[in-house]
């Protein structure tokens, strides 16, 4: 638990910039702190995923520890490998198959309390085998 | 810093003053999350997480009212302990 190094960061991409900032904006509440960035919507604030937006959401969140995206449907997830394939052996980002919510939350419970990219990452995974009650 | 054992499980038992949900479940797992070499298990009627999982904790369920046993082994469980019960009785879930 040092402080040395900055948290891993998390990007989440939604096809609605209302759903990612909201659903940013609520994990970063209960992770009290972990650096959550909203990449939603296109350039023009229509719904749809924009490779620049993720992109400088990557910039954003990365704080030398890495960054983890969660997409949340479809394109959102060509969108993603793509900026990845684009930063090819630049970026410590990560791309992982989780819910949105639940996923974001673990993720960002993990990052926050200093947990490696590997380790945010798993939490992530593991949030889709948690039962809502 | 009094002396605890090692190997010593360490309860405490409260009475939520507000429901376990997303904030105050939030806070036990980066509790957890600091203390990595402990366990903090938590025991709601039926229901049980361990505090690490933020999400496990949350799907607790636990309401007002609830008796939850929070149960902490590791170094320094008694004060892992007094934190965990800390944060449940001080749990104000303004919206959840």
């Amino acid at each position: 638990m040092t402080e040395g190094l900055g948290l891993v960061g998390i990007v989440l991409i939604s096809h609605s910039a209302a759903l990612a900032e909201g659903a940013a904006e609520l994990v970063q509440q209960i992770s009290g702190g972990a650096t959550v960035v909203p990449a939603g919507g296109t350039e023009d604030g229509g719904l749809g995923t924009s490779t620049d937006r993720i992109e400088a959401a990557i910039e954003d969140a990365d704080a030398g520890s890495g960054v983890l995206l969660i997409p949340d449907l479809g394109s959102a997830v060509l969108s993603a490998r793509a900026v990845l394939a684009d930063l090819a052996g630049e970026t410590t980002a990560r791309l992982v198959d989780a819910p949105f919510v639940e996923g974001a939350v673990a993720a960002a419970v993990a990052a926050g309390s200093g947990a490696d990219l590997d380790a945010v990452a798993a939490a992530a995974e593991e949030a889709r085998d948690a039962a809502k009650f | 810093m009094p002396p605890s054992s090692d190997d010593g499980a360490v309860r405490r038992v409260v009475v939520l003053p507000k429901p376990l949900h997303a904030r105050p479940a939030g806070q036990l797992a980066r509790l957890a999350g600091r203390h990595k070499e402990n366990t903090i298990l938590l025991v709601a009627g039926e229901k049980n997480a361990n505090a690490r999982g933020v999400l496990a904790v949350m799907a607790m369920g636990a309401v007002t009212g609830t008796e939850v046993t929070v149960t902490v082994t590791g170094p320094d469980a008694e004060a892992v302990a007094d934190e965990a019960a800390d944060i449940l009785t001080a749990a104000e879930a303004v919206d959840g």
